[in-house]
């Protein structure tokens, strides 16, 4: 019986063999013999942070391709999914490294995940651009072991201390300006990012005059959020500064406003970054102000043309890892096509003299070949979501498009 | 204080739905159903998804949410741990299976991004000085209703009462002619739907994404283990007490910590009192 059943299974196994493996090998000399220049991009493809990084590149990619490609050779891309884990995150580069063989990685987004895959690129010595971890100890890495870590480049976001003193700067010139909110509480993720950035924050509100009432960072899969709430409530403080990128800030806001909590929340939140975000949540994001990378306003003059064509190709706004991915792929084209070649001995010297006008700002690297911060360079820019879902750009003042407003349960 | 005592209130009557249908399954049918966070999760992106794709009203996509998952229940029983019962560990092994492709599923059809299920009651409700969002009194109020309900059936029907006699007596009831089988596959079905009611009612203010099943099924669990597995009563109790414990720490200590009252609870019970609370001592 097991014999006639192995003798009837026989062909049927060898032809699926040959039709898995011929592919396989195409792809295997494909990878090995291509003249393209190869991008990886490792990311969290299920997160918007993600996809948009792909998307970006790919905008990108084709634009470049269109003019001809770069060196006389054309882009091509390879994603890998490298998760919010960092054992995922090694797996991602390590594919992308050593079995796909690409020049140069774009993309990273947590900054644990990317902290993890830093000693894997180095040993692969690829070049890796990243466009969404905001972790200082990435760039600190760069500069405390050069020699294996220059193959490190933050181009997106600014790092989380440039984020906490653009926080600082629109809070104590705007919000405590305006709304007249001087104390505030300070309340985030227990996550390496925030972790990092509470210390400088806490000194920026010293500094800037501003009551600290309460600092707490809480587990990033806490799903109930009320006693917090009410911590800060009892505080005495007029603001919550929100730090969260991991934990649900859908639930956060929710909450917020169901409790009608008499606090005004802001701060850094990457998923009310998204375009959808105020539907997502049933219009209870309604007062809250984020940072935003990626605005529809003429930070430079290709921002208001890349935003436009990234809607009219996806559907959708785009989120901070976009511009970044964007800009990251032209800086590093412009940099191969001055070094005559993709090795990293080559363009990495290319790269740190990189001053380059993109989509988010001009973009030039410190020693740390960290994306430098500030009016002349990247500066840290604050949206808010208002009446209906409108999403008005609140700081800086160069580019306001509106003023701030509080939640409907705060107003007069 | 009073903020303790409502939002206690409000988590410790979803925790009574998650462990009662969890210690019901274990008490009657003997089975370790560790896809229970599973029925929770898809009775919160069951409504999602009928609320949003198929645009029926919320009450409309509760309901049917509740009886498909209830329904799934039933299934999950006939198909797959009917076969399997009385072989060990099989039958664990095969609803953790059952869980971690319902989670892939949910993961692959939606993401992994937070989704939104809009409030049974938007208004928030000013009780005792806390402003309370009606969606969570509503909780409390459906999460008791429903336990009353089953209550009533389990005491005062026929099925009820076929119930009560599988869970103290497997071999009686099936000489005096109680369908076992049928008995075990609506046990399943009631649990299925209390997890799923949970999950729809904890939906607008709680997390909805695909790993949103394990933490509720950690903490039935723990439940059951504190108030002694297979007891209706003890798993009430444990509910209450868990619930309040893990607001209390919450607010008086910090959110972080949380997490560890459960944990703590099952250890110390383990360690002094290994049959839990109500649990019946066995040799």
């Amino acid at each position: 019986m097991f014999k006639r059943l192995v003798r009837l299974l026989r062909l049927p196994i060898i032809l699926l063999a040959i039709v898995l493996a011929i592919p396989m090998a195409i792809g295997s000399v494909a990878a090995q013999t291509s003249t393209a220049i190869r991008i990886g991009v490792p990311t969290a493809i299920q997160l918007r942070v993600g996809r948009d990084t792909v998307d970006a590149v790919r905008m990108a990619i084709e634009e470049i391709n269109a003019d001809g490609g770069v060196i006389g050779r054309q882009l091509e891309m390879v994603v890998a999914d490298e998760t919010e884990n960092p054992e995922q995150g090694i797996s991602a580069v390590r594919k992308l490294t050593t079995d796909e063989k690409v020049d140069v990685l774009i993309g990273g987004y947590a900054s644990g995940v990317v902290l993890a895959e830093m000693p894997h690129t180095a040993q692969a010595q690829t070049i890796y651009l990243g466009v969404g971890a905001a972790s200082p100890s990435i760039a600190a890495k760069v500069k405390s072991d050069y020699a294996n870590f220059k193959y490190f480049f933050r181009v997106s976001p600014v790092n989380s201390t440039h984020l906490a003193e653009g926080l600082v700067a629109f809070v104590s010139g705007n919000v405590a300006v305006n709304l007249k909110y001087a104390r505030v509480a300070i309340v985030g993720e227990n996550a390496k990012w925030a972790q990092e950035l509470v210390p400088t924050l806490k000194k920026g509100i010293a500094d800037a005059g501003l009551s600290l009432r309460m600092t707490e960072l809480f587990d990033p899969q806490t799903s109930d959020f009320s006693p917090l709430f009410s911590k800060a409530r009892e505080s005495g403080a007029q603001l919550m500064l929100v730090l969260l990128s991991h934990a649900s800030s859908d639930t956060f806001v929710k909450q917020w406003y169901d409790a009608r909590v008499p606090l005004m929340i802001g701060g850094i939140d990457t998923k009310a970054q998204d375009a959808d975000f105020y539907e997502r949540v049933g219009g209870k994001a309604i007062g809250e102000f984020t940072t935003a990378s990626a605005v529809r306003a003429p930070v430079t003059p290709k921002t208001i043309a890349f935003w436009d064509a990234f809607v009219k190709r996806y559907g959708r706004a785009p989120v901070y890892t976009a511009p970044g991915a964007y800009d990251a792929t032209y800086l590093y084209a412009s940099a191969v096509q001055r070094a005559h070649g993709t090795s990293a001995d080559v363009v990495i010297p290319q790269l740190e003299k990189t001053d380059y006008v993109g989509v988010m700002g001009r973009i030039a690297f410190d020693d740390a070949h960290d994306v430098r911060a500030g009016p002349d360079y990247v500066s840290v820019r604050f949206t808010q979501w208002q009446d209906d879902g409108a999403r008005v750009i609140v700081w800086p003042r160069a580019l306001q498009t509106g003023n701030l407003i509080v939640p409907p349960w705060m107003r007069p | 204080m009073n903020e303790i005592l409502i939002y206690g209130a409000v988590i410790s009557s979803v925790y009574a739905l998650l462990a009662v249908g969890f210690t019901l399954v274990f008490g009657v049918a003997r089975t370790l159903n560790l896809a229970h966070g599973s029925f929770y999760a898809l009775g919160a992106y069951g409504t999602f998804l009928m609320t949003t794709s198929l645009r029926l009203p919320l009450t409309v996509a509760a309901t049917l949410a509740v009886l498909i998952v209830a329904a799934l229940g039933v299934v999950m029983e006939r198909v797959l741990i009917r076969p399997l019962r009385g072989t060990g560990l099989a039958v664990p092994m095969v609803t953790l299976a059952v869980a971690l492709v319902i989670e892939q599923a949910l993961f692959l059809g939606f993401g992994s991004e937070y989704r939104n299920v809009p409030s049974f009651i938007a208004a928030s409700v000013g009780v005792g000085g806390v402003d309370v969002s009606g969606q969570r009194l509503f909780t409390v109020a459906v999460s008791w209703s429903v336990l009353s309900c089953l209550w009533v059936f389990v005491h005062r029907t026929r099925q009820g009462s076929a119930i009560l006699a599988l869970s103290q007596d497997r071999e009686a009831a099936q000489y005096v002619g109680i369908p076992v089988d049928r008995v075990y596959a609506l046990v399943m079905g009631i649990s299925a739907a209390l997890a799923a009611t949970a999950g729809v009612l904890t939906a607008p203010f709680l997390t909805v994404q695909p790993g949103m099943g394990l933490m509720p099924m950690i903490k039935a669990f723990s439940i059951v283990i504190v108030g002694g597995l297979g007891s209706v009563r003890g798993s009430i109790v444990a509910a209450l007490l868990l619930g309040y414990a893990e607001t209390l720490i919450a607010y008086k200590v910090s959110t972080s910590w949380t997490e560890l009252v459960s944990l703590a609870a099952v250890f110390t019970t383990l360690v002094l009192r290994p049959a839990g609370l109500f649990g019946i001592r066995t040799r």
